[in-house]
């Protein structure tokens, strides 16, 4: 039965798990870039979830559009003005590029907000839902039909709207793309801030059961990259499987292991999975 | 042969620098950990900016020599000399267990599989207590004295080896550079299918090259070590405080050629210790912040580092920009 509880929590992480990913293999799909301060955003998507709370005292997990609006903002000038410059350079401009947004977001936050950790309170944090031997965590619940909510609407978006075909059409071939009179430049800008954006909203769905600190989104960088991975660069359907995978696997590691060695498990099935297979388990090109 | 004036008179500098800065004070400090950091960074550049495999990782390798040479001072008492060596020894097999499933790896996967692999190493020096000393952390033993013990009172030894770690890095870097490994290495950079055709073996030349660079960098953390006297897992295998820095020090200096990651150390390095030295009390993160900025301004405006200043400068009375 713990077994069973185990992955009925995993499932219900791993889908928060989906959508902060998914903004980072979006990003890689239409653009090829690896960005490296992707997990900053979850930062930035707490900090604005908390101060709403604090501040306005709205949920955090109502703010989570708000969240993801910030993000979008920051996403759009970081991508106009910084990424766009190295999409043509060679790997070590894009990857020490994202790194150094890196360092500036957690370190600007660090200086704005300080280290100290902040977390919220809800009515509904410490509830949980019984369904005869297994319990559903309210928080958890929310946090993952907010994430699904999230992740139907992108799924509409890119399936449906002109917009959504267009990124599409840029991520197969942006020379065809430009040629048809799409404005690549601004498909790039949209996945970027797109992208932070969902990764922001998860960061904020997450906050009645995760404390906010400036290096929070560090903790979350190589699980971010094992979902992405472990779902194939680049694809969005893959980041659903994997995120819910590595939600899974976690959880049922921290039956067998002690809690420190939780991220051990997680980073061997990374690895191992960037040797045998670096397209991704499920296999699916960009 | 102007050349070897330049670096005749540079390693001279360099070698009286000790000797004038007060032995006891706070800059004979910022010169130790400038040629350190510059030596590790150097080492970082043999796979970073020959073999062009942007390792995030190289931490690991850095943990692996500190924890070995000290673990075995103080479990066995054995002198860090021959710690260092085993340290070498075991940065180098560490290199090679890594490399197997990820030299295939290029670019962006390449530089995810290193950091991952760095963070397991981190994880398990928190964990495995008994052995490393836990998240707690491990000190150096003081012994009287002496250079056998690789023990003194006063930094200033302490700083002449970094400085002959340096310059023995940066000439096995420069040997490798213009070897026919260099010429291997610069071959799969351009084009690694080119490569294999003309019959390099290219995964075997890359190994060589990550070993070498594992070896060399776990040899640096025994330095870090006695310099350091105290250290914990999040130090030495952190991201952040090594792993990313070298990296940041060799790119912002000019990556793959000798002198870049010293331009880069005695940029950064005593940056960053006056920086903290003055605003850390009152301002948390500043100086790495303005690192960030510095290092996107360098990726934007200046992609292969500081040493095209120098390249600007030289190409002036002739005309013509030399390499």
């Amino acid at each position: 039965m713990p077994v069973l509880q185990a992955i009925l929590d995993g499932l219900l992480v791993g889908g928060v798990y989906a959508v902060i990913s998914i903004g980072l293999t979006l990003v890689y799909g239409v653009m090829g870039i690896v960005n490296f301060a992707q997990a900053e955003f979850l930062t930035i998507g707490m900090f604005v979830a908390w101060f709403a709370w604090a501040l306005l005292g709205i949920d955090p997990v109502l703010a989570a559009p708000l969240s993801f609006a910030v993000a979008f903002a920051i996403g759009w000038i970081v991508q106009g003005q910084l990424i766009a410059r190295v999409l043509k350079a060679p790997s070590v401009a894009q990857i020490f590029l994202t790194v150094g947004i890196l360092i500036v977001i957690e370190n600007g936050s660090l200086l704005l907000f300080g280290s100290q950790f902040r977390s919220v309170t809800t009515v509904y944090q410490t509830m949980s839902l019984t369904f005869g031997p297994l319990f559903i965590s309210v928080p958890y619940l929310i946090a993952f039909a907010m994430s699904l909510a999230c992740g139907i609407a992108l799924w509409r978006f890119m399936r449906s709207s002109w917009f959504g075909r267009a990124m599409r059409a840029t991520a197969q071939n942006p020379v065809a793309a430009q040629l048809m009179g799409i404005d690549t430049a601004l498909m790039y800008k949209i996945a970027f801030a797109l992208g932070v954006g969902l990764t922001a909203f998860g960061g904020a769905v997450i906050l009645p059961y995760v404390t906010v600190f400036p290096g929070v989104g560090g903790q979350f960088v190589v699980l971010m990259f094992t979902v992405v991975v472990l779902g194939g660069l680049g694809s969005v359907a893959g980041a659903v499987a994997g995120g819910l995978a590595v939600g899974v696997i976690q959880a049922l590691s921290s039956l067998v292991f002690p809690i420190q060695l939780q991220n051990l498990v997680l980073f061997i099935v990374f690895i191992l999975v960037l040797a045998i297979r670096p397209q991704g388990l499920v296999g699916a090109s960009r | 042969m102007k050349r070897w004036i330049v670096v005749a008179s540079v390693v001279g500098v360099a070698s009286l620098l000790p000797l004038a800065l007060d032995a006891r004070g706070y800059w004979i400090r910022v010169l130790t950990f400038t040629l350190l950091f510059a030596a590790m960074a150097q080492a970082w550049n043999i796979v970073g900016g020959l073999a062009n495999q942007l390792s995030l990782g190289h931490a690991a390798f850095f943990g692996i020599g500190a924890y070995t040479s000290t673990i075995l001072l103080v479990k066995f008492g054995i002198t860090p000399w021959l710690g260092m060596l085993a340290g070498g020894a075991l940065g180098a097999l560490a290199a090679l267990v890594i490399a197997i499933p990820t030299m295939r790896l290029q670019g962006h996967y390449f530089a995810l599989a290193t950091l991952a692999f760095s963070e397991v190493m981190r994880v398990i020096a928190n964990v495995w207590t008994s052995l490393t000393g836990g998240p707690g952390g491990l000190s150096v033993p003081f012994l009287p004295p002496s250079l056998g013990a690789y023990s003194f009172k006063l930094l200033r030894p302490h700083a002449y080896i970094a400085l002959i770690a340096l310059i023995v890095v940066t000439v096995i870097f420069e040997i490798t550079r213009r070897g026919a490994m260099g010429y291997r290495l610069r071959a799969i950079k351009e084009n690694a299918a080119a490569a294999e055709v003309i019959g390099i073996d290219t995964t075997k030349v890359k190994m060589h090259a990550a070993v070498l660079s594992g070896a060399l960098m776990a040899m640096l953390g025994t330095l870090y070590a006695q310099i350091a006297v105290f250290f914990d897992p999040d130090t030495v295998f952190g991201v952040a405080s090594i792993s990313i820095r070298i990296a940041l020090i060799a790119i912002i200096g000019g990556v793959g050629t000798a002198i870049g990651p010293i331009l880069g150390a005695c940029f950064i390095i005593p940056l960053e210790e006056v920086m903290n030295d003055l605003l850390s009390s009152r301002a948390a993160g500043l100086s790495q912040l303005v690192f960030g900025i510095i290092l996107i301004a360098v990726i934007l405006w200046r992609p292969r580092g500081f040493v095209t200043v120098i390249e600007l400068l030289r190409a002036k009375p002739t005309g013509r920009v030399s390499l």
